[in-house]
């Protein structure tokens, strides 16, 4: 509160948050707050409830993120199952080199790169995009493209092996050898035992993509939960990081728990075993 | 028929590692980037500096303001220009070089100590050992890394400056990092653990009434070093990331120090003005990550006993 703080608002401020509490107490309120569903109210801005500015950044984060995870699977499975039946050929080296790049080059490397382009199409006079900001669809494209990027490129290297695994099985051989065209064979055989795998990737992929967005969300000033998790650490808003973090830990733990669902579902043997 | 082998295919097989690996291009080019950037940290800003005459050394340590040269372009006082503030970008580069190549020693040598440690116990002793690792590996392996190391720095930043300044925010990040990268070290070390724990070699060493100590230490860990060695340099690349990553999101290294994450931070609000404040750092972090990555890779093919 600064050196003239007001003793009397002092303890009245300490009093309202409870922090003239012993610990134990604080905790044991804060559980009982939690499980009523009462994340208590910020620091920063003391008229609003957590639960408020949660609920502000959900929605955005979730569209951020499921749009990148669509894309990054409509990026990275085509282009695993491109260079898998172009195995060892120009075309798979060069699509994967470009896929491993994706995945190793960190965004804050990409980010840059994508608003120069962008600048230079703006100052040529051709229609650019928003760097910054959300709301309407232009404001989407750049974020979720250099969000995916990485994703794509992690979901075409496990697709990629996931298709030559199954190319090298006995059922495919026999399929061959039925003389069935190279094009049934991949399509009705190869592919669906290879999209198998891609479920397990469900888990890391969400990981990937709420560390990604802490970093995406925070340059392009996106108002989502990791903006709002940066900013609340910024500015000590302790009931705001405490509610953060408890919810990017629910949502890891549920996404885990989807992906063994999902496997058991989609694969008998899990099932068996 | 039992297949005896040559004379020239034995005498191929004997040779030193390091013929397989600097056969591989890429490595090679690699462990060279490697080793420039290593002695860059260490030598380059006392090099850098002692180029000019002595009265105006001060002007590239990196913390002198130059006021005539603020969001400089490169010139022959400032190589590669000046930031926001008019300091010198190469020396900051070499310090944020410094800050990387900590961060990634400290965090290997935990990663090393404590993920080889507790892999070689729950690989050779089994049981509940083995179940009380292996749990608290995948606990940890579950979590997304990042955002472990996120939220401890987020936690303990601010205690971390109070106490010990700098030095504590630097050693905080690599706490947090390595506490992330251990449990991959772990599973690697016990799974090769398990199957050289039933190999001939190690029952006969058994049988002749070796300790077990000796047995760890002589006959397995010798084993598993090329193991550790690759994983190591593997994650030396996410480190220097993740580290970047952190002070870039303002949780990692603070000013006055430099990181090239935070470089990159500072400097991406002026990128339609001056772009290559953004650049310069951004390259030599892909340039870092893809070396360490070859490199990885490199050594993996020419240390590997199964690969050759």
């Amino acid at each position: 509160m600064g050196g003239r703080q007001d003793p009397v608002r002092y303890v009245f401020l300490r009093h309202l948050y409870g922090l003239d509490q012993p610990w134990y107490q604080q905790y044991f309120t804060y559980i009982s707050h939690l499980l009523t569903g009462n994340l208590g109210y910020s620091f920063k801005y003391p008229e609003r409830p957590v639960w408020d500015l949660i609920a502000t950044g959900v929605p955005v984060s979730l569209q951020l993120g499921s749009l990148a995870l669509v894309i990054s699977v409509l990026i990275g499975v085509p282009a695993g199952i491109f260079a898998a039946v172009w195995q060892n050929t120009w075309r798979d080296t060069s699509i994967m080199g470009f896929m491993l790049a994706l995945y190793s080059i960190p965004s804050f490397v990409i980010i840059p790169v994508v608003w120069v382009i962008d600048l230079s199409l703006y100052r040529a006079g051709l229609p650019a995009l928003p760097v910054a900001g959300w709301g309407t669809p232009q404001h989407m494209i750049l974020p979720v493209l250099v969000l995916a990027a990485a994703n794509a490129g992690f979901i075409a290297r496990i697709m990629r092996n996931s298709m030559l695994e199954v190319m090298r099985q006995d059922f495919v051989r026999t399929a061959r050898a039925k003389g069935l065209t190279e094009r049934l064979v991949l399509r009705r055989h190869v592919l669906r035992n290879a999209l198998l795998p891609l479920l397990t990737v469900l888990g890391p992929a969400t990981a990937f993509l709420i560390t990604g967005a802490f970093v995406v969300e925070n340059l392009f000033a996106i108002p989502g939960i990791g903006y709002l998790s940066i900013q609340a650490i910024g500015q000590r808003d302790y009931p705001v990081i405490q509610s953060t973090t408890l919810l990017l830990a629910i949502a890891v733990v549920v996404m885990n728990l989807i992906t063994d669902f999902g496997y058991t579902l989609a694969d008998p043997r899990v099932r068996i075993e | 028929m039992i297949d005896i082998p040559k004379q020239s295919e034995q005498t191929k097989s004997i040779r030193p590692w390091w013929v397989y690996f600097f056969r591989n291009r890429a490595a090679t080019i690699s462990v060279i980037a490697v080793l420039i950037t290593l002695l860059s940290a260490l030598i380059g800003p006392t090099l850098y500096q002692r180029l000019l005459p002595t009265g105006q050394r001060h002007v590239r340590d990196g913390i002198y303001q130059d006021y005539d040269a603020i969001n400089g372009s490169p010139s022959a006082t400032h190589w590669l220009g000046t930031d926001y503030l008019g300091r010198d970008t190469l020396t900051r580069l070499f310090m944020a070089l410094r800050v990387s190549m900590t961060v990634a020693i400290v965090v290997e040598s935990i990663n090393i100590g404590l993920g080889c440690g507790l892999g070689l116990l729950a690989g050779y002793f089994g049981g509940w050992v083995d179940l009380l690792i292996s749990r608290a590996a995948d606990m940890l392996f579950a979590f997304p890394g990042l955002l472990f190391a996120i939220l401890v720095s987020a936690v303990f930043g601010s205690t971390a400056r109070e106490l010990y300044g700098g030095i504590g925010r630097l050693l905080l990040v690599a706490t947090a990092l390595s506490l992330v990268s251990w449990p991959l070290m772990a599973r690697l070390v016990r799974s090769e653990t398990l199957s050289l724990k039933s190999r001939d070699f190690v029952m006969a060493s058994r049988g002749l009434g070796a300790s077990q100590f000796r047995i760890i230490f002589k006959h397995i860990l010798p084993n598993v070093m090329w193991l550790i060695i690759v994983a190591a340099t593997v994650d030396v690349a996410s480190v220097i990331v993740n580290e970047a990553t952190l002070s870039l999101l303002g949780l990692g290294i603070e000013e006055p120090a430099a990181s090239l994450g935070l470089m990159i931070f500072r400097a991406v609000g002026k990128i339609e003005s001056h772009p290559l404040q953004v650049f310069i750092p951004a390259a030599v972090i892909t340039t870092l990550v893809i070396a360490f990555s070859f490199l990885g890779d490199g050594l993996r093919d020419a240390l590997d006993p199964r690969s050759r």
